[in-house]
């Protein structure tokens, strides 16, 4: 080698020296909200108001980062968890997104709740390029928006985790179609996008077997009676009931349906499958054995199960008062669990010291059947061109009477696209 | 209403402060203060309704919503600037108002405080039914968004136009129409003023302010119009900051916006009563001691300290 | 007792105008023969008026306020509400339902006292926009603190009818349904004969109708208006009582579309006239869920304003509602 080569080899490694350098500073002059010792993220949520039902979400997660702070944190990290109240009303989370991210800084937003919360605010948030993580609502934009341009431009740091609604209205389609080729079904839906994402899916899983649908009646969220629209459903001569709800219309659905005389086979949206509300409905006179849903978190009445022994300890430890809600089966806790842990997973793929842009590139490209609160045997995956992290689900049915449980129907199913 | 030297100082002192205030603030803060001018322009609408001419309303929301909706939906499909959607939106609301006040004539008191807040509650219903439209509850997206400063700046030189406005309005012989109906209608109609034109006018101009409060409110919310935003709360706030700041005085006006812009973010840092139904409690308390302790309101109380200041 | 009735001209509620009982009377064959033709019918007509008569015992306790002080009591819903989860603490510390259910109206009874004595007469001669704004702060008020005691999450109660079901024909009807018709009259029958017979809703009327009179002859006003409030609010409670099992789930915002259907009911039978406002609720009830089933475009978005149409409607064309009497505005 002459002396030209070395002289290169010194440039070369000189660029290179300076090029690292640079990152590493890079790295370390980054993004708000972190340090190397904590990691401060905050989340919307509706603690008070119609959907003040899924409170328990953000107090699981606030449960799991605890228990995560306890063990170490990530990265020798503890993660702060902000949690702030929007009352599930968009005028409220835009305030509430720029204080997080502008006073509070943080360095993500993370689960937070509700379609119209997350649209309010997504666009902000891309344009800062503050991650989105994780929110919590089964809509498809979070998933096709990563790359397709929606409202204006492409969201990629924008999540989502759960199965979305479509898919799960396809499988109740498919299920519909191959096991009850004679169904009249009939449909109750809440009135908005929610609703009608659900009676997409359903369409089309029926596929050739749409015209199975006799009728369907929508009702308002604000609505708290839903007598008229079941009885409409009733008389229509539908023998199989569609219930797409959340859980203060579900339950009255069900019981209203008992009520009335009527007994059709009945699927329920999974966003109202939690065991409290149907005890709830159950006490009120619903009858529930027989009626079909589906889930994605760990079952929580197999005691046998690894994520329901880890959870139940931490919910114990570190959210004592939700214990008894645990007991009884909320799998909002479980699912919040869910979310934290895949969060954590996310961070610890981000790189030692995590960027905003890192998280983002390591929240698609997740690829793990580790996450112990989710159903054995999903796997949380999300790649270049796929931004939906969870695409299977099992379906389940009641069974056991007023006190029973949900009962695992058939095999863990992909959900498809 | 001949404008006191006092009163022109006081204009121009927080004309001044206005100006220089977003130097010294953070984005998020500009935000919050866009928002305190969002208020403003609505309460100053409804003070001109309830407060001088006395036809309550406890539907201004209503306005509030199609004035937002009017801004979202003319910057999602046409692209139009968006102070241009603010125009519109004061004018597409004068027309609203119109058309409401006309059935309002035959209704006063209760009745009239019945039907505008039902008005309250159906219009947010009406995006959802023409949803392929106006966006269903998904909401409609504006096709641009803007800076804090941008809000800052725009909303408070809104909010000047709009004062200056009223001003002009309630100085002439509009503004003493509207007081004459107010303190009487039979004396005002046996004095000429022709009671149907101005009542249903007054409900015009009002349901503008509201409009154009509405489309900043839009703006704010990064661009994005809902109709969960616009539920009962939001007018029950407006009438409550009118309450506040004092019916029938413009000058209290700010003091009833800060209110009702500010609390909740204020409080939400207060331990205690950090949760938003301690909020409520505030809320809730503060506008009924003020009722029964300050009949007038903020405007009432400056009023009453200024001439005890001028008896001294 | 009689003395007092001849000396103050009160006059007793007269018939309402005939063409109003025409109407009524048409309603109710065309209910009676459409429930005969056809089952969804009467189902629909049954469902109704159990909703129904919740709805017009609210708009009963906005009545008796309106006559009382002429105001509109924005926070009815909201008391009724807040009563509501009085009685859930009550069954919480073990009472039985209806244990519950009795304690709760005589404090239901003198909350509604409470608030008309402390927070309602200081404003209530200085304009009806000031005590609309007092009420519509005591909305919120009850709102946060209910929240804030109880949470806003969802809580279940017992029922207090059981679940079981009737078949009248092809016609089902719960016996938690038909408790709610019966103890929701009976209720206002009892107060009805309150008003009517007894020395005190004399008191009552004379202090609502002539306040001046009626002091003259002895009766305490503010003392009767005041009793006034508190029976709006007992009635209001048990509205709230009734309304929450057909709801199966207690939360604050419980009554809040009960209130809406209460105005429009309320404004319906004339504001003024007790019976008009239960008439007016029970057709709103009924005619929401016939026009649910049989009109195709008033979807679930469209019905609070199409409710509200209706009531925008009346106002225009008969602002004294069905049963009301034309005042005479004193010039």
């Amino acid at each position: 080698m002459g002396r030209k080569g070395r002289f290169l080899i010194v440039v070369a490694g000189l660029v290179l020296a300076a090029v690292s350098a640079t990152a590493a500073f890079g790295a370390h002059s980054s993004d708000p909200g972190i340090t190397k010792t904590s990691i401060h993220i905050g989340g919307t949520f509706p603690l008070t108001g119609v959907a003040s039902a899924y409170k328990t979400i953000p107090a699981a997660e606030t449960a799991y980062f605890a228990y995560v702070n306890d063990h170490g944190g990530v990265n020798g990290r503890k993660i702060d968890f902000t949690v702030v109240d929007d009352g599930y009303n968009p005028a409220q989370t835009v305030p509430a997104v720029q204080k997080l991210v502008e006073q509070d800084k943080v360095f993500a937003l993370m689960g937070d709740l509700g379609t119209a919360p997350g649209l309010a605010t997504w666009g902000y948030a891309n344009a800062h390029k503050v991650p989105q993580v994780f929110l919590a609502t089964g809509d498809s934009f979070w998933g096709f928006c990563a790359h397709k341009s929606c409202q204006g431009s492409p969201k990629p740091y924008t999540i989502g985790w759960q199965p979305d609604y479509p898919s799960e209205g396809r499988l109740y389609g498919r299920y519909i179609a191959q096991n009850m080729p004679n169904a009249k079904i009939g449909i109750i839906f809440q009135n908005d996008a929610f609703g009608k994402n659900y009676i997409t899916g359903l369409k089309q899983g029926l596929g050739a077997k749409k015209s199975l649908i006799v009728d369907q009646e929508g009702f308002n969220a604000t609505d708290t009676t839903v007598t008229q629209q079941i009885l409409a459903l009733k008389a229509k001569g539908a023998d199989t009931l569609f219930i797409v709800a959340t859980p203060g219309q579900a339950i009255a659905s069900l019981v209203t349906a008992t009520k009335i005389g009527w007994s059709p086979t009945t699927f329920l949206a999974n966003v109202s499958n939690i065991r409290p509300f149907l005890l709830a409905a159950a006490k009120a006179g619903a009858n529930l054995d027989g009626l079909i849903s589906s889930g994605y978190v760990a079952p929580m009445n197999d005691p046998n199960n690894a994520g329901n022994k880890l959870g139940k300890s931490i919910i114990g430890q570190y959210a004592p008062t939700l214990s008894a809600d645990y007991e009884l089966g909320d799998s909002n806790l479980m699912y919040g669990l869910g979310v934290a842990w895949t969060f954590v997973y996310a961070l610890q793929h981000a790189g030692k010291n995590p960027t905003r842009a890192s998280l983002e590139q390591a929240l698609h490209s997740m690829n793990t059947g580790g996450n112990p609160f989710v159903y054995p045997g999903i796997k949380i995956q999300t790649s270049a061109t796929d931004n939906f992290p969870i695409e299977q689900l099992i379906m389940n049915k009641w069974s056991g009477g007023p006190g029973g449980a949900m009962q695992p129907l058939g095999k863990l199913q992909n959900t498809g696209r | 209403m001949r404008p006191s030297l006092a009163a022109l100082g006081t204009t121009a002192a927080a004309a001044l402060v206005l100006a220089v205030l977003p130097f010294g603030l953070s984005g998020y803060h500009q935000a919050l203060a866009a928002q305190v001018a969002t208020f403003f322009i609505s309460i100053l609408g409804l003070n001109i309704l309830t407060g001088y001419t006395g036809q309550i309303s406890i539907g201004h929301g209503a306005f509030m919503a199609i004035g937002g909706y009017t801004t979202a939906v003319l910057s999602r499909d046409h692209h139009t600037d968006l102070v241009v959607t603010m125009a519109a939106a004061f004018f597409l609301c004068f027309l609203c108002g119109l058309l409401v006040g006309l059935p309002a004539l035959r209704l006063s008191g209760v009745y009239l405080a019945l039907a505008t807040f039902a008005l309250a509650v159906s219009v947010p219903q009406i995006p959802l039914k023409f949803s392929s439209y106006l966006g269903g509850s998904g909401g409609v997206q504006s096709a641009k968004t803007v800076s804090h400063l941008w809000l800052y700046a725009v909303s408070w030189s809104a909010a000047a136009v709009m004062f200056a406005v009223a001003w002009l309005v309630l100085r002439g012989r509009t503004g003493r129409a509207f007081r004459a109906i107010r303190d009487s209608e039979v004396a005002a109609t046996s004095s000429g003023v022709a009671l149907p034109v101005y009542k249903t006018l007054a409900f015009g101009i009002s349901a503008a302010f509201a409009g154009v409060a509405g489309s900043l409110f839009v703006i704010g919310t990064n661009g994005f119009a809902q109709p969960s935003e616009f539920g009962v709360l939001l007018s029950l706030q407006i009438l409550i900051g009118a309450a506040v700041a004092g019916l029938g005085s413009l000058w209290g006006v700010i003091v009833g916006a800060a209110f009702v812009g500010l609390l909740p973010t204020i409080s939400s840092d207060v331990p205690v009563i950090g949760s938003s139904h301690g909020q409520d409690v505030v809320f809730g308390v503060i506008v009924i001691a003020v009722m029964l302790l300050l009949p007038t309101g903020f405007a009432g109380l400056l009023h009453r300290l200024a001439r005890s200041r001028a008896r001294a | 007792m009689v003395d007092l009735a001849r000396r103050l001209p009160i006059r007793q509620q007269r018939l309402p105008a005939s063409p109003v009982i025409l109407l009524l009377a048409a309603a109710c064959i065309f209910l009676v023969v459409g429930c005969l033709q056809s089952s969804i019918f009467a189902q629909q007509t049954v469902a109704g008026l159990a909703t129904g008569v919740v709805y017009g015992s609210l708009a009963l306790a906005l009545v008796l306020i309106y006559r009382a002080t002429e105001v509109i009591n924005f926070a009815q819903g909201e008391m009724a509400m807040a009563c509501v989860y009085i009685a859930y603490q009550l069954i919480q510390w073990g009472f039985s339902y209806w244990a519950a259910f009795f304690v709760t109206l005589p404090i239901a009874f003198l909350l509604g006292m409470a608030i008309e004595a402390t927070l309602i007469r200081p404003v209530q001669h200085r304009s009806v926009i000031a005590v609309v704004i007092v009420t519509v702060g005591l909305f919120i008020l009850i709102d946060g603190l209910v929240a804030w005691k109880w949470g806003a999450d969802i809580k279940f109660m017992p029922s207090p009818f059981g679940n079981r079901i009737y078949h009248v024909g092809s016609v089902a009807i719960a016996r938690q349904d038909i408790g709610t018709i019966i103890i929701t009259l009976f209720t206002v029958v009892l107060l009805w004969a309150l008003f009517r017979f007894t020395k005190l809703g004399l008191g009552m009327r004379a202090a609502a109708l002539r306040p001046a009179a009626a002091s003259l002859a002895g009766v305490r006003v503010d003392w009767m208006l005041a009793v006034g409030w508190g029976l709006a609010a007992l009635l209001g409670a048990v509205a709230g009582l009734m309304a929450e099992p057909s709801q199966f789930v207690l939360q604050p915002t419980l009554m809040q579309p009960i209130l809406l259907y209460g105005f429009a009911a309320a404004v319906l039978g004339g504001l003024e006239s007790p019976a008009g406002a239960v008439i007016g609720g029970v057709a709103i009830g009924i005619f929401l869920n016939l026009v649910g089933q049989y009109v195709h475009f008033v979807t679930s978005e469209l019905r609070q304003p199409f409710a509200f149409a209706v009531l925008l409607a009346v106002l225009l064309v008969k602002p004294t509602g069905l049963f009301g009497r034309r005042r005479i505005r004193k010039v």
